[in-house]
């Protein structure tokens, strides 16, 4: 039922479970901050505030997207893939922030292309290994990309879209001999680049870091941040340990503080409702006809798993420091839009395959 | 083509990170929690600060009025307490200091603090303490202790210490450190001196790994001499007896001060105020009991800087500066030794036609009066008869408040600026005033505003004027030697006096310690409290007040005195609140003072003759 009426709300227009878990990921976002927040006023650098503002934004591209055709979209992926390209070697114009160039600067908010870039990646390489007489040099763009990110230098980032690109062509009709023969090459592409000092100093240390005995400072910290919430979190009991100083709290350690404030039973709760919402999404391979819908979904669900997965992975140690923000739960505007317009997607191809619940 | 059965190992692999991941944060909160509790404990460096001993104060002969001493004192270090222990110390303590109740135990287990002191052990022999630090927990430091050697005596000077408020900290950091602070007289008003600074106990878990020993607070030494102190105070609390026994008031009397100031040097030689308190019940927190009881009788009040009383005839002096000065006497009179017939009453007609009588105390009238005898005799109508003068030649014009202004340039309507917190500036009326008054206070103001019966009101001490006793005894005391400066407690101001001098001639002066005189001898209202001194009481000087309060309060009992008019060296100011005629009851006070600063045998304090 492609010509189906799209209206705003109700059964018609958007999916139920997925809307849902939406706004539930947004509140738990912001009940998070609250915590976190020293108390609230009314001003635009009060962290909740500013949260709340990035989420009704983000609520408002969820509908935008639902207004719009998977097939519209499949057509125009190619010029968002040109636009988004554009943008990332614009980005590299720019003069450094903290070292790095991953934002634009516009006035109250920073803008970053690569939140973006990775929503696009998917739709493009979907759009491709769906029409598979296209003549574009699939790797060669792909390749261009991840350069331009390496370079602004931001290697979480990087990493996610690699790892999207691989989950992607490994579900298509690739065969396995081939599929081993790209990763190696990608590995050695790696290492060349390491060779010729492409990739970022200080992302090298924390890699050596890693591999040494000394752990990273920020990760045995936030490890015990993690530790210290026990079962039922210090929020809900008698905080005494509250001497233990985690970097970006509000950004790519906000699991950390998550754990801390709302202990095991928070932490089994958040992800409960992300394997719902990862079971939900993978029942629609079964229900759609459409190749394009089926990579698409794979992409999403890679790139939204595989971020949550890295990140705690990050912050408990088992993976080197990247900087990745938590999906839904991290400030940031950038994030949070990126994250609403995959599901605004996902629910448009929802409903034109019937799935309202 | 999409492969389904592909998608399914990526979702496996998915599957198990999540779990993998789940695992981890479990053994992380729920299996380790202890162990990171320990390192937490461990990399963070906690401060736990030991009182430093306040600095002393002593008296002007270097006698010791408040001490710091240091007694080892036992604290339990809690961090080293856990579930195994616990039981063990508890019985331990249980055992050896008996005095120790359930509800201490309470307090002292579930504190939040990383020592907690216990008790004082300075009663335990060597041995015993040796045998106290055997337990682990138990650390021994030595803790500073209050004490006032003097009680009472001298407790408004001295003030008391507590525990420091929000604003107080914020003010005086060091003091949350210390946990104490000055909260009044002396330990607040130089609590940045007496403070020190608190020891500092670094711990990293459980063990202490650093100390840093407090320093002691800078000692003062006081101009107050705690001897006269005592006396003054004797002095005060024998006359508020007989004043008792002799008025049938309505209210207790019991309130009342004595200040003693070095003319020269502007020195408080002593300071009473009933009554009073001890601050050795602060050191150890008082009870609040004890604390209401003593705070309804305005015990913390001290009232030669904080008590505002009409001052009675002791301001006549100002009219006397002011007639002397100026040259302004009655109408009629061209000199301080022209007389005019006193009747006992004065009556009178303003221009707007309305007719006064105003009455002496003295029914009779003091016939004929000059000066010298109106100070003398403290007759009302002479001093009448200078404000309506004044009232007559400057009314509404710029000099009409002449007499309010020679009063301020005596320190009247302004504190003193002595050094101590909370003093009172009291009120002189003018114009300006009444019209304010109209507008925030109507209830004390008549619509009519400023009139002349104001001016014939405060000249003699009455009205609206409020004055604390301090103000009185530096007034005297910058009239008997044309220099006005701030009276003080600490030695050391000596050197950093502002002093303003102002143009007195020693004429005056003599005139003026003449008519004081006169006030002690024969004919004077101090007379009969004086006589016992005999011929000693010919070099007495001093003026009685007696001032009248509203209501069926009875009237406030002054006397400001001077040692000697020979060679004067101090001013003595005695107020009794509803102590009646100020030659009855603050006369005598002030003789047996004046007769220990001059070296006489002292005599009780006898009621005097009801005068004014």
């Amino acid at each position: 039922m492609r010509d189906r009426k799209i209206t705003l709300l109700g059964p018609e227009g958007t999916n139920i479970s997925i809307f849902l878990l939406f706004l539930i990921f947004n509140f738990i976002s912001w009940f998070t901050l609250f915590v976190l927040s020293d108390g609230i006023d009314l001003n635009f650098n009060n962290i909740l505030i500013r949260q709340i503002v990035f989420s009704l934004l983000s609520i408002g591209v969820f509908f935008l997207l639902t207004y719009i055709s998977i097939e519209n979209l499949q057509q125009s992926v190619d010029y968002l893939f040109a636009f988004i390209t554009i943008l990332l070697a614009l980005l590299l114009t720019t003069s450094p922030k903290a070292g790095v160039r991953r934002w634009f600067d516009l006035g109250p908010i920073d803008f970053q292309p690569s939140e973006f870039a990775k929503v696009i990646i998917v739709l493009f390489i979907g759009n491709y290994l769906t029409k598979r007489k296209s003549r574009y040099p699939l790797f060669l763009l792909l390749g261009l990309i991840l350069m331009l990110v390496l370079q602004q230098p931001d290697l979480g980032t990087s990493i996610i879209i690699g790892f999207v690109i691989a989950a992607m062509i490994f579900v298509s009709e690739i065969k396995v001999r081939y599929f081993i023969l790209i990763i190696l090459i990608v590995f050695s592409f790696f290492f060349i680049f390491l060779e010729v000092g492409v990739i970022n100093q200080n992302q090298l240390n924390r890699i050596n870091d890693f591999f040494s005995s000394d752990q990273d400072f920020q990760q045995s910290q936030s490890k015990l941040l993690i530790s210290s919430g026990s079962l039922f979190g210090q929020y809900f009991e008698f905080s005494k340990l509250d001497k233990i100083f985690v970097p970006v709290e509000t950004t790519d350690f906000i699991f950390a503080a998550f754990s801390y404030n709302f202990g095991f039973v928070g932490v089994l709760i958040i992800l409960f409702l992300w394997f719902l919402f990862f079971l939900r999404l993978s029942q629609i391979l079964d229900v759609t006809n459409s190749d394009f819908d089926k990579f698409v979904i794979t992409g999403f669900i890679t790139l939204l798993a595989f971020q949550i997965i890295v990140n705690i992975s990050t912050i408990t140690g088992l993976l080197p420091l990247t900087g990745l923000p938590f999906p839904l739960l991290s400030l940031g505007g950038s994030s949070m839009v990126s994250t609403s317009i995959i599901f605004g997607i996902t629910n448009r191809i929802f409903i034109e395959n019937n799935l309202v619940i | 083509m999409f492969l389904r059965n592909r998608y399914n190992y990526l979702a496996l692999f998915f599957f198990s990170y999540f779990l993998f991941i789940i695992y981890t944060i479990y053994s992380l909160q729920i299996l380790n929690i202890n162990e990171s509790i320990k390192k937490i404990d461990e990399q963070t460096l906690d401060v736990f600060y030991l009182s430093a001993p306040r600095g002393e104060i002593y008296d002007t002969n270097s006698e010791k009025l408040a001490t710091s001493s240091l007694e080892p004192h036992l604290f339990l270090n809690l961090r080293k307490i856990n579930d195994d222990n616990i039981e063990q110390y508890k019985q331990y303590l249980k055992y050896n200091f008996q005095e120790l109740k359930n509800s201490d135990f309470e307090e002292i287990f579930n504190s939040k603090e990383i020592l907690f002191l216990i008790r004082n052990i300075d009663g335990l022999d060597y041995l015993e303490r040796q045998s106290l630090l055997e337990l682990d927990a138990f650390e021994i430091f030595d803790y500073p202790i209050r004490k006032y050697n003097y009680e009472n005596v001298a407790s408004h000077i001295i003030g008391y210490i507590g525990r420091p408020t929000q604003e107080e900290f914020e003010e005086y950091p060091e003091s949350l450190k210390n946990g104490i602070v000055g909260k009044s007289g002396i330990e607040k008003y130089y609590e940045q001196k007496l403070s020190g600074k608190a020891g500092v106990l670094t711990f990293k878990g459980s063990e202490i790994i650093d100390f840093i020993a407090p320093e002691a607070g800078e000692d003062l030494f006081l101009t107050i001499d705690i001897q006269t102190q005592t006396i003054a105070t004797e002095s005060l609390l024998e006359g508020i007896k007989l004043a008792n026994e002799n008025f049938d008031s309505e209210n207790i009397i019991q309130k009342g001060s004595v200040v003693v100031i070095d003319i020269d040097s502007g020195e408080i030689v002593s300071m009473v105020s009933l009554p009073d308190f001890d601050p050795n019940k602060f050191v150890k927190g008082i009870s609040s009991f004890d604390f209401n009881q003593l705070n309804r009788i305005d015990a913390f009040n001290n009232f030669a800087i904080q008590g505002l009383y009409p001052p009675g005839s002791v301001f006549k002096v100002v009219a006397y500066w002011l007639a002397e000065n100026e040259g302004l006497f009655p109408e009629g009179i061209g000199s301080r030794n022209n007389s005019l017939k006193c009747e006992g009453s004065l009556s009178f007609s303003f221009i707007d036609g309305s007719q006064q009588v105003y009455n002496d105390w003295k029914e009779d009238g003091h016939g004929n009066v000059n000066l010298s005898s109106a100070i003398q005799e403290s007759c009302n109508v002479y001093f009448w008869d200078i404000a309506l003068k004044i009232w007559r030649t400057y009314e509404g014009g710029s000099s009409e408040s002449i007499l309010q202004e020679y009063a301020r340039d005596l320190g009247f309507g302004k504190i003193t600026g002595i050094d101590l917190p909370f003093e009172k500036s009291g009120v002189v009326p003018d114009r300006q005033l009444f019209e304010e008054w109209t507008i925030t206070k109507p209830e004390l103001v008549r619509p009519e505003g400023w009139l002349g019966g104001d001016l014939m009101n405060l000249i003699v001490g009455q009205g609206a004027i409020t004055t604390t006793p301090i103000q009185v005894a530096n007034a005297y005391k910058t009239l008997l030697t044309g220099f006005s400066s701030p009276p003080y407690l600490d030695k050391n101001m000596q050197q950093i006096q502002k002093v303003k001098n102002f143009d007195i001639d020693e004429e005056f002066v003599e005139f003026l310690l003449n008519d004081l005189n006169l006030v002690t001898n024969k004919n004077g209202t101090a007379y009969f409290a004086f006589e016992v001194l005999g011929k000693k009481a010919n070099d007495i000087g001093g003026k009685t007040g007696t001032a009248q309060n509203p209501g069926n309060r009875n009237n406030t009992s002054w006397f400001a005195g001077i040692d000697s008019v020979s060679n004067p060296k101090y001013v003595v100011v005695t107020v009794v609140d509803e102590g009646g005629s100020g030659s009855a009851v603050a006369a005598p006070i002030s003789r047996r003072v004046i007769q220990h600063l001059i070296g006489e045998e002292l005599t009780p304090v006898k009621f005097g003759e009801i005068t004014e």
